[in-house]
């Protein structure tokens, strides 16, 4: 059982199914017929030849630009109204059933209601990606705010805290971890409205190249944009964690102390 | 008392003041000439719809897409979860594979569904199922694990098999972490179920979505996201409800 508790067993045991996975479909379909299943071979090629590097400024980056763009933007206004709404209870009372509301319409049904102001082009896709982060971030903000001790405040108070001293010494890192979690919510969901901005926009974006060449039957091109698309959605979460683990590293040594 | 009975008219104003601004904006302020509809005509839009059967067929299509996706994940997740939580050995094997997938997200593979289902119903089924399906999974093997080890021990003493082991002591304390995993999967399915109509052509609300700003009717655009902000409001409150209802040994 100890076996089990050394990294390096850990490691080889998270990737020998993966592995496994890859190397029987690679197997399967070597010799597929199955127009909508070529082989992962062809695919790979196909893929090298698309995203290394030719395609990649066209359809890359100006997806990822969008997605940041919009990401920063939605989080930094979570981030604002939600501590103004969970510092102050009596203000968030008027606010939460719109909120409320709004935060329960799918984030990529916003989408068509953005091209109505917009049109099909770059502004529509960053507004409509940072609508989409910013209710995640906004409410986790408003709930860390909330939940913030008693005694803390207290003990600001007893020190003679200012106002801006109060916010950035003692509420917002303690709200930190609750927020954190929210931004992670934001950032999934800034992915999915990016590449449904791209769908139902109009020509560039991994996501609307992808969904053409799926409509014009270009099986190999279509693999390998929802492969990228698999890849770029695991990068981010997995870059997300890092920085988050990097950033609540007080919270998370804290932790183990104290269990 | 002054609290609770302010609250409902805290709410009501907030709502009015935003529909009022909505109504300034598209009638006389910046959006006067833009193809953005009135707060008024969105409504009255709404109530015309109510009363056409093709809503309510609508409607119901993107619930069963969802329901039947979410029922489907279910069946295949928790005996899933927990064969996995059973054994170290397979939660650890399974782990990276499963958290790889989890955190795809549906739209991602629609292109492909898209030519092997095409725009169907069982195309936006398939979708759910696959949103689910893994975190679902995921969850119960945690839930699993957090069983007691000392109840765990103390059967095993008593002599008591495997199986009466799983259904006393390691389902019910899986069940709180299914419930939770069961209340975060209700909006995904629903949500899930809208985008494969509004991407990738299922039938329901997503489509009509989809058509009605395609073919520039644009009261109907705002419209039917009103149907679906209701929609998935009712729904998040539903669950809350049920598991109140279901699972009410943990209070939370």
């Amino acid at each position: 059982m100890n076996l089990l508790n050394s990294r390096i067993i850990r490691f080889l045991l998270g990737i020998w199914l993966p592995i496994l996975l890859i190397w029987w479909w690679w197997t399967w379909s070597a010799d597929s017929v199955d127009p909508f299943f070529p082989p992962l071979s062809a695919i790979w090629e196909q893929f090298k030849f698309n995203w290394i590097w030719q395609l990649f400024p066209i359809h890359v980056v100006p997806s990822l630009r969008n997605l940041f763009l919009g990401y920063l933007i939605g989080v930094f206004a979570g981030v604002t109204l939600g501590a103004l709404l969970g510092a102050s209870p009596r203000v968030s009372r008027y606010f939460e059933p719109v909120i409320d509301f709004l935060r329960s319409i799918p984030p990529v049904a916003t989408v068509p209601v953005f091209i109505l102001f917009f049109g099909l082009d770059v502004q529509m896709r960053v507004a409509a990606i940072a609508v989409a982060a910013c209710f995640p971030t906004l409410l986790s903000t408003m709930q860390g705010f909330r939940a913030t001790d008693p005694t803390l405040l207290d003990t600001g108070r007893v020190f003679r805290l200012t106002p801006f001293q109060m916010m950035w010494k003692v509420r917002v890192p303690n709200a930190s971890p609750i927020i954190w979690s929210g931004l992670q919510v934001s950032l999934q969901i800034a992915f999915v409205v990016t590449i449904a901005s791209e769908i139902l926009g109009s020509g560039f974006g991994i996501g609307a190249f992808t969904v053409i060449a799926s409509d014009s039957f270009l099986i190999l091109d279509a693999w390998t944009g929802v492969v990228l698309m698999g890849l770029l959605g695991f990068a981010i979460n997995v870059i997300f964690d890092l920085v988050e683990r990097w950033s609540l590293r007080w919270y998370i040594g804290q932790k183990k102390l104290a269990s | 008392m002054s609290a609770r009975a302010l609250r409902i008219p805290a709410g009501l104003i907030s709502t009015i003041v935003a529909l009022a601004i909505w109504q300034v904006f598209t009638l006389v302020g910046p959006l006067a000439n833009s193809s953005v509809p009135t707060a008024t005509s969105t409504l009255a839009r709404l109530w015309e719809m109510l009363f056409i059967p093709e809503t309510w067929t609508s409607i119901w299509l993107t619930v069963q897409m969802a329901l039947f996706g979410f029922i489907i994940a279910l069946l295949i997740a928790i005996p899933v979860g927990i064969l996995i939580g059973l054994s170290r050995f397979a939660f650890l094997s399974t782990k990276f594979t499963f958290d790889f997938f989890k955190v795809i997200p549906p739209i991602v593979i629609i292109p492909i569904t898209i030519l092997v289902f095409g725009p169907t119903q069982e195309m936006g089924t398939f979708l759910v199922v696959f949103a689910l399906v893994f975190a679902l999974a995921i969850q119960t093997a945690y839930g699993v694990r957090d069983a007691d080890p000392v109840l765990i021990e103390t059967m095993r003493c008593y002599g008591l098999g495997r199986g009466k082991q799983v259904l006393y002591a390691r389902l019910p304390a899986a069940l709180p972490f299914i419930a939770v995993g069961i209340r975060i999967s209700a909006a995904g399915a629903m949500i899930v179920a809208v985008v494969a109509g509004l991407v990738g052509g299922a039938p329901g609300l997503g489509r009509d979505l989809l058509l009605s700003q395609a073919t520039g009717e644009s009261t109907e655009t705002f419209a039917i996201v009103v149907i679906l902000g209701v929609l998935g409001l009712f729904i998040s409150r539903l669950v809350v409800f049920l598991q109140r209802r279901l699972v009410f040994w943990t209070a939370s």
